[in-house]
């Protein structure tokens, strides 16, 4: 009796204890899926592209942050910042510290994408030979786009110095599998960051279905480099392929339905934003309360001195209905974020043109009138590099760091700073360094 | 099964075998004041099998053998009464025990005696705290435990409150105890849809628990192994008891108001401040000019430009009028409500020798000292227990609980009722242009009054928590053996969860919506735990062993989906049925589980030499295949000298006992899939649909393990009428659990590795005394412990993400790190900071510098109090009683984050400053600490140790003063007992902490590594309650 009983018991605390096995430890995730398994397939491959344009458009990126921070710290002397973001009034201020995060997270959005195109291009041969070059295309115009804004950013103005000495971002072209010593990659020279965004764009010209994307880009890049024989090849190459009209009046470049609206006619590139995806924080900064936005930035009288008498382009500086002058080309909460349109090309092959005195595709006063025409202003006889330089500035104003990068090409002065004050320069974040000791800080902030 | 009929038959054959009996009867009382005591058990002596409890009057009747010697009469929290059966009549009086050294404590799978335990387990008795008029268990035990560091976020309704026991014991990974009710681990995760953490235990009704054990040393927790770093609450719920059915009814009525007020600028200093930034401002407009191209001919031009700027922004914020000073409006009071609560608990225990039960019921209603803040409590419970078989006890206990929380917005949200102090006190509260509360349309409301007004909030907008819960477990305890029972439980904790929230067409300016916008969300979590153990107690003559074994599964699922919506019909329709445009929804799941494999035997040798081992293999699916086990060893021993025969008999020393331990305890609580390399397919552009890198790869992850060491001493005088324990332990955690920074250029910022170490290291030290017996009665209780935090090794990184928290290597977690403010340049106004670099020599510079980005970071102070502790008096005379209750901690910093917007010296925009801000630099030789007022300059506003400021407090936490009304009374209205009290929370603060509260920890943004940062939080309420309390 007493020892049937003993084999009951063991017998079920035997049951009782190996109830348990490996297969409730093995739980998979229900939202994300294994790295070995994400890019098999040719549609894999399209929806990593994909996944690249999702990060590019974060908000410390192209959804603003690119755009914004670069005219913060250099447009003081045509606005008012009344905002309250500390890390903002920083910029504003001139002295970003080193662990500002708003530049912080445009560095880490920035790898993100080029993780995320790494990605792509590694596994090309598995898409699909009859979208295989328009995907690698976009893949490295997008790289190239990146490489180019954060070596603006972060890097010495290419006129200032050495480029093929001073120091650029680190360059990474494989995507990411592991964390170890070779992941510590050091800073490229402003040269090589270049050349590696020119590369990128090139192929992107040579292959994607919208080349005039990555001309755009290129024609800015050569601009800022001062490589005014490019520049102009580029820009008409875009002015010429007929796929761009201006839009008239100005201010229809920047509808504003309260939704979603497709690329003008104008825009060459845009990050899309609808209701449910993307980012737009210009309108954060820019719009007011009544467009859903801070209303951070006023826009100073005296810059609309600047322009002349009937300039149409006025018409984007409203007094809200808090009688404040702010900027109504971001007024648009779902609006596109854009970072490329065709009357930048024109003033970039006019500029350029104007300084060769050449005149590929048209002749500077041609294209500078087009621009002025468009603005309801009347023909200008002669064209100087002047005028283009104020057309430039009251075209894209607030647009896309013009304020800052034309006065970095143009050794300008910003406020009291000269054009290559260290302080115009984005600090390495101090996440950055601490995480990757090869990268060496910027002149003037701490390490 | 022929054999369990031959059992069922044999234990028949027994019963029946006892033939010769007689009758013995008798009556139970208490010797204090010869009330009858129902429940007592009484039993042959050497025939536990013999008894029967006294019933209601105290009485029994009892069939003993013939030859039956003596009875044994024992009853909890009185000492065991043994009497000869020399009659047929026996009446005794029971003595309470003084000090319950005899007392049972709740372990992990199992109870023990006090008197053997060698680990470090503070124990606190529902009587301590019941009807404390609180929300949740951690606010009504705050302050009785020594090392139970216990605070709230701040004082708005069922928000996060951050526990920790011996310090904190990781940086990345989980920091809060596990909390385990009734041997069913709770479900702790926070299903917020908000920045701000909601509380998960604020759904327990802490009236239902009986008693809260928290195990601190490794040897108490180790048998919860990887669950146990952070330490262990154990919840023993309220069984019923033998005896004619009680029933318990309290109700209890009050109201709560803020603990404590800040004083901001009225209209005139608000005036005088801003016209002076303008000024500060307008010379730096002047100073900053491009020389080649100047706006400004002269420093004047720039300062009338400001100065315009400013007027009109004043006639704005003023309403249109140009009188500013007309209106004088104190918005920070209008912050707060009139917030009465009341709370109803009913409870019924009863049973009879088998089957004993007990119902508990209450319904709690509190408004939050915050404007629309509220939370109702609906809460049932359930627990029955009855004997099938002699040897058979099968139980279940049953609670489901309702709640609905209607929450506010995040500490960092321009909605949140504080944010309101932002507001000019030129403003009205109503805009006498269109007699409707300024904010409101038609109107510039986008831009009047300076920012979003909260108010608006109240009836536009709601966010409504609602939570049923449910939490169950049934078990079975088979005494298989005389010496052997084996215990197997199924438990449940379910919690559904739905959010509702509606925003206005008033709110657009907060919300970006013009047609309004709403949110609903549902989050599920089922829980489940498996318990099955065996335990084995015998005792062979000096020895008694003690063993435990056994397994435990638990597996969570979280199940959550959402939707959002905008463009509604108009405020009428609030449910996303009506949303013209759905802008997001998603649904998500993740799941855990862990298999666990434990025990434990103590040992003792003439009850006086006492070692206990035990042990836990664990294996979670949070881990990699290549480290998914961990094992988690422990052992103690302790001495009681007052058993041996040197002290045995002496009149003063009552007990002595030493103690020691050392074990492992582990942490898993990371992310569900950290090991994993991971792709999420969140990533769509344009309606197209992408996927994006996650996560990288770490499959070697493994345990973060802390090695625990604990040494003590437990004594007692006077028959331990004054008795207390000490004891010291130091906390080494290795293979941190930790997120760690890497290099941003892999296109990811972090990766969960095991890198680091650190510990925690202190005292401890428990005083109880019963100072005064007798009619009027005095006992005290004094807990405090000292914890020092060190992180030893990350490898040299520095992390943290807000303003000055950081993670630095010999530092405690969330040292305050940044610039150190040197106060105010004379000449000029500037804020400055110390340099603080080292030259080669190691010296620091102590030169000052108006260059934010050249003075160096240094450590500015720890965010943790290093002194925590609690002081509890109670007194007791002719039926009245009173306890109070304070607590405080000390050595720690906090800071103001809202300093720069509300301490800026009117340097950073149009917000209404604190008081202290009027002693601005105005001009030059002035020696003052406040900068010089420069609009939107940031004069001095960023983060540094300006806005530092020590966080030392004691407050009176609680006040219960009750009058129990006589028996003589109560048994002519047949009532058992009737007490009238009134009960007081916060109701005074000591501390020289300027803000609102030296208790905070901003909602939105409190973290591991986040802490003692105060950015409009709300101060814990002030609460005084008034009730009563009848049984019957």
């Amino acid at each position: 009796m007493k020892k049937n009983r003993s084999i009951y018991i063991t017998a079920i605390c035997t049951v009782l204890m190996l109830t348990a096995c490996n297969k409730q430890l093995d739980l998979k995730p229900h939202q994300q899926i294994e790295q070995d398994q994400a890019i098999l397939t040719s549609r894999d491959v399209q929806i990593t592209l994909v996944g690249a344009y999702n990060r590019l458009g974060q908000s410390d990126l192209y959804g603003g942050g690119v755009e914004l921070y670069p005219d913060l710290l250099a447009s003081q002397s045509v606005m008012r910042w009344q905002g309250t973001y500390q890390e903002l009034t920083q910029i504003v201020g001139q002295t970003i510290p080193n662990d500002n995060t708003y530049t912080a997270a445009l560095w880490l959005d920035a790898y993100e994408v080029i993780n995320q195109t790494n990605n792509v291009l590694a596994n090309i041969e598995k898409a699909d030979e009859d979208i295989r070059a328009d995907i690698s295309g976009q893949a490295k115009f997008l790289r190239g786009l990146v490489y180019f804004d954060l070596v603006r950013l972060f890097g010495r103005s290419y006129n200032d110095g050495s480029p093929t000495v001073n120091l650029g971002v680190p360059i990474v072209l494989t995507p990411t599998k592991v964390v170890d010593e070779s992941s510590k990659v050091s800073r490229a020279t402003v040269e090589q960051v270049y050349q590696q965004a020119i590369a990128d764009l090139k192929d992107a010209e040579a292959t994607m279905d919208k080349p005039s994307q990555a001309s755009a880009i290129l024609a800015r890049l050569y601009l800022q480099k001062g490589d005014y024989v490019n520049a102009v090849i580029e820009a008409d190459k875009v002015l010429g392929s007929g796929d761009y009209t201006l839009v008239k009046p100005y201010s229809a470049e920047f509808p504003n339905t309260g939704g979603h609206v497709d690329n003008t006619s104008e825009d060459i590139f845009s990050l899309q934003v609808t209701t449910q995806q993307g980012n737009n924080s210009l309108n954060t900064y820019y719009a007011s309360a009544d467009n859903g936005g801070r209303g951070d930035i006023i826009i100073r009288d005296s810059f609309l001195e600047e322009f002349e008498t009937g300039d149409e382009r006025l018409n984007v500086y409203n007094l809200d209905s808090d009688d404040i002058l702010r900027v109504s080309k971001f007024d648009n909460l779902y609006g596109n974020v854009r970072v490329a349109r065709l009357a930048e090309m024109y003033l970039i092959r006019a500029e350029g043109n104007l300084r060769l005195n050449t005149a590929t595709g048209d002749t500077p006063k041609n294209d500078v009138n087009a621009i002025r025409n468009r603005a309801g202003l009347g023909d200008l006889a002669t064209v100087t590099i002047a005028d283009v330089l104020a057309e430039r500035r009251h075209e894209l104003a607030f647009e896309g760091g013009f304020f800052l990068h034309d006065a970095k090409r143009l050794a300008l002065n910003v406020g009291v700073l000269p054009y290559n004050s260290p302080k115009l320069v984005f600090p390495i974040p101090l996440r950055e360094i601490n995480a990757n000791p090869n990268l060496k800080q910027n002149e003037g902030y701490g390490q | 099964m022929k054999k369990i009929l031959l059992l069922f038959l044999l234990l028949f054959t027994v019963t029946v075998a006892i033939s010769q009996t007689k009758v013995v009867t008798g009556k139970v009382t208490d010797q204090k004041d010869g009330s009858a005591l129902p429940g007592v058990t009484v039993a042959v002596k050497g025939s536990p099998t013999i008894g029967i409890q006294t019933d209601v009057n105290g009485s029994y009747r009892l069939s003993v053998p013939v030859d039956a010697k003596s009875l044994i009469f024992r009853f909890i929290g009185y000492k065991d009464a043994e009497l000869p059966i020399n009659g047929t009549v026996i009446n005794t009086q029971l003595v309470v025990n003084p000090k319950q050294l005899t007392e049972v404590v709740v372990v992990g799978y199992g109870t023990q005696k006090r008197q053997n335990i060698t680990g470090s387990i503070s124990s606190i008795s529902s009587k301590e705290v019941e009807g404390t008029p609180v929300t949740s268990l951690e606010q009504a035990i705050q302050g009785r435990s020594a090392g139970v560091n216990i605070q709230a976020n701040n004082g708005k309704l069922g928000q996060g409150i951050k526990v920790s026991i011996r310090g904190q014991a990781s940086i990345s990974a989980g920091t809060q105890p596990l909390v385990v009710l009734d041997g069913i681990v709770l479900n702790q995760g926070n299903l917020s849809g908000i920045s701000a953490d909601s509380n998960p235990l604020a759904d327990i009704n802490f009236n239902d628990i009986d008693s809260y054990e928290i195990l601190k040393d490794a040897s108490a927790s180790a048998i919860y192994g990887a669950r146990a770093s952070n330490g262990v609450i154990l919840l023993t719920t309220k069984k019923g008891k033998a005896g004619k059915s009680k029933i318990n009814f309290s109700a209890q009525f009050g109201s709560s108001k803020p603990s404590r007020h800040k004083q901001f600028l009225n209209s005139d200093q608000y005036l005088q401040i801003l016209r002076r930034a303008a000024i500060g401002a307008g010379k730096l407009d002047f100073a900053n000019q491009d020389p080649t191209d100047p706006d400004y001919a002269t420093v004047e031009d720039a300062i009338a430009d400001e100065q315009d700027f400013v007027e009109g922004r004043f006639t704005r914020y003023a309403a249109g009028s140009t009188n500013y000073n007309a209106v004088n409006t104190n918005w920070e009071k209008l912050a707060y409500q009139d917030a009465p609560q009341s709370q109803y608990d009913l409870n019924i225990t009863g049973g009879n020798d088998k089957t004993t039960y007990y119902i508990g019921g209450q319904y709690l209603d509190q408004k939050g000292i915050l404007i629309a803040n509220s939370l109702k409590r609906y809460s049932g419970r359930m627990n029955l227990t009855t004997k099938v078989f002699n040897n058979l006890e099968m139980g279940m206990n049953l609670n489901f609980t309702s709640s609905l929380n209607k929450r506010l917005s995040s500490d960092n949200q321009f909605s949140t009722p504080m944010q309101i102090v932002a507001l000019s006190p030129i403003t009205p509260v109503i805009d006498p242009r269109s007699g409707l509360l300024s904010g409101s349309l038609p109107g510039a409301a986008s831009s009047y009054p300076v920012y979003y007004n909260p108010l608006l909030d109240v009836d536009n907008a709601y966010y409504h928590t609602t939570i049923y819960r449910t939490l169950g477990n049934i078990y079975a305890n088979w005494q298989v053996l005389k010496h052997l029972s084996i215990r197997s439980e199924f438990g449940v904790d379910q919690t559904n969860q739905n959010e509702d929230s509606y925003y206005g067409r008033l709110t657009f300016r907060n919300t970006t919506q013009e047609n309004g916008s709403g949110e609903n969300t549902n989050s599920s979590i089922i829980h489940y735990t498996v318990n099955n153990y065996a335990t084995y107690k015998n005792t062979f003559g000096d020895h008694s062993l003690d063993v435990t074994g056994g397994m435990s599964y638990e597996y969570s699922h979280f199940v959550g989906n959402d939707v959002q919506g905008q463009q509604f019909p108009s405020d009428a329709y609030k449910q996303i049925q009506s949303a013209a445009v759905i802008s997001a929804g998603s649904s998500t799941q993740n799941e855990y589980s862990f298999v666990s494999y434990f025990a434990r035997a103590n040992y003792a040798y003439k009850s006086k030499y006492l070692l206990s081992v035990s042990a836990r293999t664990d294996a979670s699916s949070r881990f990699g295949a290549n480290n998914r086990y961990g094992f988690f060893p422990a052992a103690s021993a302790g001495w009681i000298l007052s058993q041996e025969d040197f002290l045995k008999n002496s009149n003063i020393l009552s007990n002595l006992k030493l103690k020691a331990s050392y074990g492992l305890t582990g942490n898993a609580e990371i992310g569900n899939y950290s090991p994993l390399g991971l792709f999420s397919g969140d990533a769509g552009y344009n309606g197209a649909a992408g996927q994006r890198y996650f996560q990288i790869a770490n499959p070697n992850l493994k345990w973060e393990t802390t090695a625990q060491i604990d040494a003590g001493v437990e004594f007692g005088f006077f028959n331990n009428r004054f008795s207390g324990e000490f004891d010291y332990y130091r906390k080494n955690t290795r293979d941190l659990l930790l997120n760690v920074n890497i290099p941003g250029t892999l296109g990811i910022a972090t990766q969960t590795q095991n890198l680091g170490k650190l510990y925690n290291q202190g005292v401890e030290l428990t005083l109880s005394a019963d100072v005064l017996v007798g009619k009027f009665k005095w006992t005290t209780s004094i807990n405090g412990a000292y914890n020092k935090n060190v992180v030893t090794d990350v490898k040299g990184q520095i992390l943290g993400t807000n303003d000055l928290n950081r993670v630095i290597e010999g530092q405690p977690i969330g040292v305050f790190y940044g610039r150190e403010y040197a106060g105010v340049d004379p000449n000029n106004g500037d804020a400055l900071y110390y340099v603080n670099t080292k030259d080669a020599n190691g010296n620091l510079n102590r030169g000052t510098t108006n260059d934010y980005n050249v003075a160096q970071n240094v450590v500015l102070g720890n965010p943790t109090p290093k002194f925590t502790g609690g002081f509890t008096n109670t007194f007791a005379f002719a039926g009245f009683d009173l306890s109070v209750t304070l607590q405080g901690a000390a050595g720690n910093k906090i800071f103001a984050g809202g300093g720069q917007y509300m301490s800026a010296s009117s340097s950073n925009g149009f917000d209404n400053q604190t008081v202290d801000q009027m002693d601005y630099w105005d001009h030059p030789g002035q020696i003052t600490n406040v900068p010089e007022p420069r609009l939107f300059y940031s004069n001095g506003t960023n983060a540094s140790s300006r806005y530092l400021s020590s966080g030392s407090y004691i407050r009176c936490k609680t006040v219960m003063f009750g009058y129990n009304i006589p028996k003589n009374i109560l048994s002519k209205i047949k009532l058992e007992r009737a007490r009238v009290f009134m009960n007081a929370y916060n109701l005074f603060l000591i501390t020289k902490y300027k803000g609102w509260d030296p208790e905070v920890n901003a909602d939105y943004q409190a973290s591991n590594i986040n802490l003692g940062v105060d950015f409009y939080s709300a101060p814990q309420p002030r609460t005084i309650t008034f009730g009563v309390n009848v049984g019957l």
